[in-house]
């Protein structure tokens, strides 16, 4: 394929359309997988955290493997977003990779504050916010960074994920620390799988 | 310049084509490296090279190199000029297969469109540009 070849606009637009397929799945993210990634932490990991607290009265907290299962959970979705975003990335430079370090960046300073927070306040304040700090907490930060994400990228999805994360996050603050935990493994990794869903549909639309 | 049938002739070219729709996948402000789009195209460093010095002569690629010996990388991108150029090829593309669905014709030899990728009354729309679906972690 050294020389211009004659090609008919049938065949134009084959190459094209197939070219675009490879291109998309080989340089982009693939957002849907991520998001069914976080979807699932939320949803079975603090629907985990729910069904051990559920029945305790009073509130004495969740149960360590429930608690084990979360951090597991998020040590995979961690490892199978990096995977995914390091095979989309490579040879890639430019404006993206500094939005997603800044993106990293600001989750990882969020958290780390928010930890330390909850460290301060712990033996100062009730359960209930302690409870809100610790589990509303992650999912109003995630709300936050996909707000700021949309911001960098123009990405709409991720824009309307982030307001309902931050509305779900926020309205926890007049929940019980049972309620907590139902509203963000629901409310929350469903709203993940939902926009998975979405993105999927939107992207099998594109084609 | 346009061909007679409006296509730039730049762009129309099969490895070409698959160069420049494959850069409008990446973002405004992003490059990818000569390596791994020599790698998703499947071709040999020299045609590759070939082409994209046909798409810089033009305007629509920048490629940059950085860097010396093991750390050197030649990165690629598609200016703004590319992008436009780009666009109005869809267009231009659009509409000779929009008239030839409406003629019930093929508006240019030769080939015959394979009639389970393309369908002439719905041709494909531009390259979906990587800020569009950027995903998040």
């Amino acid at each position: 394929m050294l020389e211009d070849q004659d090609m008919s606009v049938q065949e134009a637009a084959a190459i094209v359309q197939d070219a675009r397929a490879r291109a998309r799945k080989e340089l982009v993210i693939s957002a849907p997988l991520v998001y069914t990634a976080w979807g699932l932490v939320w949803l079975l990991g603090y629907g985990a955290m729910w069904l051990s607290v559920r029945a305790q009265n009073p509130y004495t907290g969740p149960s360590g493997v429930s608690i084990a299962a979360v951090f597991v959970l998020a040590a995979f979705a961690v490892a199978a977003v990096l995977v995914i975003a390091h095979r989309a990335a490579a040879g890639i430079d430019g404006q993206s990779v500094r939005h997603r370090r800044i993106i990293l960046a600001t989750w990882a300073i969020g958290y780390l504050i928010l930890l330390l927070v909850q460290a301060a306040i712990s033996s100062s304040v009730s359960t209930r916010t302690l409870a809100f700090a610790g589990f509303a907490g992650p999912l109003l930060l995630a709300g936050l960074t996909y707000i700021l994400a949309s911001a960098l990228g123009r990405n709409r999805p991720a824009s309307a994920l982030g307001a309902w994360l931050v509305i779900v996050g926020a309205s926890c603050a007049w929940l019980a620390p049972a309620a907590i935990l139902a509203t963000c493994a629901l409310a929350g990794g469903g709203a993940f799988l939902l926009i998975a869903v979405i993105e999927t549909r939107l992207r099998a639309h594109a084609r | 310049m346009p061909a007679e049938n409006g296509l730039d002739p730049i762009i129309h070219a099969p490895v070409r084509l698959r160069v420049v729709v494959t850069l409008a996948t990446l973002r405004d402000g992003d490059d990818l490296s000569f390596t791994r789009l020599q790698e998703l195209l499947g071709l040999t460093p020299g045609n590759l090279i070939t082409h994209l010095r046909k798409l810089e002569d033009a305007g629509y690629v920048t490629t940059v190199k950085s860097g010396s010996g093991v750390n050197a990388r030649t990165s690629v991108s598609l200016s703004r000029p590319g992008r436009q150029a780009l666009d109005n090829y869809m267009s231009v593309l659009r509409q000779l297969l929009d008239s030839a669905s409406a003629n019930g014709t093929s508006p240019h030899q030769p080939g015959p469109a394979n009639p389970d990728r393309i369908s002439p009354g719905q041709p494909p729309g531009p390259p979906v540009r990587r800020s569009d679906d950027e995903a998040v972690f």
